[in-house]
């Protein structure tokens, strides 16, 4: 395990760019210049909708594909040496698995790769497969699956874990089974980065959260801050019709709101800073009958990459 | 082979490593439809074609027919194998094995020599099978001859086993890789590997992939001559040709596979 506080992951000015087979659609920019570091021991969640670069970026930490411009280092190698140096795994999204072999038999064939794999035992029974090894993977639930390749990840004890959208088709059960597995992994010191699309994975798991949006990181910090700033809360007020207008062009002004309007006599703020706009309302703006609504995190997700939307 | 148990598995990077090799044997051993179809139909095509019927004892070079068919049915018998191997490796690539595998320490070079044993291996089948059926049936020819003809089928089944990797990357799915099969059987009949052909079509089958390889396992028979169908009698044949076929159709399907494999990495 690691012991020392150095960058697990630094990503330096990192680009991918595909070419397009269609030539209506030329060049896609996947991932367009990202500067990130993840230290030792971190677990971190990167965020983003579906095309957000979080897969192609997770790949190039992995030495799938090269960049097109910028560093990837791990641990201070190149990801191939990391690799090869078993001192990174990672649980692919889908696939990865020869069907017609056992459980039993895909964790003794990779564990075959590893100099000094962990006990075939011990890495099923933490990944719960102990009732299904005998099974053929074919036969295997996608909640099984999905744990069968987090075993195999386990096999070469490394120290730093990437799980892209590890929870994709597992029910509420296996999900949080998985999550309680990943987190005995992280007691021990692992850095484990995970790529998702559910907030409430960011939020239920990972201490610091990396919101990417059209290739770029958008937002970068704690969890609960990155959601904060993102979330827009909804103040509504009662106020009296011949001041209405007047009070909307004076929140209009403020920093941080989003929108103001007028709707059968209440007005709607959208803001980021609630407790400033309410403390108003209620002072001198003279309004009443004062709700508070935090904004969904689905909404708090989609106020945040549209930021990041140069459009 | 032994059999290794976990703990004592390979931990080198220069030796094969024989937990992979041995579990991939197994999973061909499962597949027993794909088994029957190397090596039991050609065992079976050598017993009606070659080891019944009378023309069977009539003398080729230094042997006699059904030797000469003998190296045929397990030509076919080899490439079925080998093609097979060579497309569960694409297929497998497409179901995202080789990513799998990319996330270990197993380098691509260990991973080709389990799977060039592993070709070997299952080439070896059909081969066992019919030449010993040959043996206690009546084929017949000096210990050279079966020495000969035996390497060459094994080296020789390597070139389709990239024709079963291209034509699996190529199409991208597990039909494809069963037409591919599928057509090494015409492959075969235009090879000159079932009958000896005549006329035009044995003008094109000088053409086709499995011609030159079948005409250099038959060779140490035949000693550089071919049947002449018409008269039953042997007729020379010159040796670049033969070697022009199967240096031909080896380059381009290590070429196609190449450019294949490289344009799957940068889809991936």
């Amino acid at each position: 395990m690691p012991s020392t506080p150095t960058s697990s992951i630094r990503l330096r000015g990192l680009q991918k760019t595909f070419t397009s087979p269609d030539p209506e659609i030329g060049e896609v920019h996947a991932v367009g210049g990202v500067d990130l570091d993840i230290h030792t021991g971190e677990i971190v969640a990167l965020l983003g909708p579906n095309g957000a670069g979080k897969t192609t970026t997770l790949d190039m930490v992995l030495g799938f594909t090269n960049p097109t411009s910028g560093s990837v280092e791990v641990f201070g190698l190149d990801p191939q040496t990391a690799v090869l140096g078993g001192r990174i795994a990672a649980v692919l999204q889908t696939g990865g698995l020869l069907r017609d072999l056992t459980v039993d038999e895909t964790v003794e064939l990779i564990a075959s790769t590893h100099p000094d794999p962990r006990p075939a035992a011990e890495v099923i029974e933490r990944a719960g497969l102990t009732a299904v090894r005998q099974q053929r993977v074919q036969s295997c639930s996608g909640g099984e699956q999905q744990r069968l390749r987090f075993a195999l990840a386990l096999l070469g004890d490394p120290d730093l874990l990437v799980l892209d959208e590890p929870t994709t088709g597992m029910d509420v059960q296996a999900r949080q089974e998985f999550w309680a597995a990943m987190r005995a992994e992280a007691e021990q010191g692992r850095t484990i980065v995970f790529a998702t699309h559910y907030l409430q994975e960011a939020e239920d798991f990972a201490e610091r959260t990396v919101l990417m949006a059209n290739g770029r990181v958008v937002a970068d910090g704690p969890t609960d801050r990155v959601r904060r700033d993102a979330s827009s809360r909804r103040v509504t007020a009662r106020v009296t019709d011949d001041r209405i207008e007047a009070v909307r062009a004076e929140l209009v002004a403020l920093d941080g709101v989003r929108s103001v309007t007028v709707e059968r006599g209440r007005l709607l703020v959208e803001s980021n800073d609630s407790d400033d706009i309410a403390r108003r309302l209620l002072g001198p703006l003279g309004g009443t009958d004062l709700e508070i609504e935090a904004a969904s995190l689905e909404t708090a997700f989609i106020q945040l990459t549209r930021t990041g939307d140069p459009s | 082979m032994t059999a290794t148990s976990l703990d004592a598995a390979p931990r080198t990077t220069s030796t094969l490593n024989t937990t992979y090799y041995r579990l991939e044997l197994r999973r061909v051993l499962r597949d027993r439809v794909t088994l029957f179809f190397t090596a039991g139909l050609p065992a079976v095509l050598y017993f009606v074609f070659g080891a019944s019927p009378e023309y069977g004892s009539e003398p080729v070079g230094d042997g006699n027919v059904a030797m000469w068919i003998m190296i045929g049915m397990a030509a076919y018998g080899t490439v079925s194998a080998t093609a097979g191997i060579g497309g569960a490796a694409a297929i497998e690539r497409m179901q995202g094995w080789t990513r799998q595998l990319g996330l270990t320490p197993l380098r691509p070079s260990q991973f080709v020599a389990v799977k060039a044993a592993v070709a070997m291996t299952v080439a070896s089948f059909p081969i066992v099978l019919v030449y010993g059926i040959g043996f206690v049936t009546g084929a017949s020819a000096p210990w050279h001859v079966w020495l000969i003809s035996i390497v060459v089928l094994m080296l020789g089944a390597m070139t389709f086993a990239l024709y079963g990797l291209g034509f699996g990357l190529a199409f991208r799915s597990e039909a494809a890789v069963s037409a591919a099969s599928g057509a090494l059987v015409v492959m075969s009949f235009f090879g000159n590997i079932f009958v000896p052909l005549t006329g035009w079509q044995l003008t094109l089958a000088k053409f086709t992939p499995l011609y030159g390889y079948v005409a250099l396992a038959r060779r140490a028979l035949t000693g550089g001559n071919t049947i002449d169908p018409d008269g039953g009698d042997l007729i020379p044949e010159a040796l670049l040709p033969v070697l022009l076929n199967v240096g031909f159709w080896t380059t381009l399907f290590a070429a196609v596979t190449i450019v294949l494999v490289q344009r799957s990495r940068g889809r991936q």
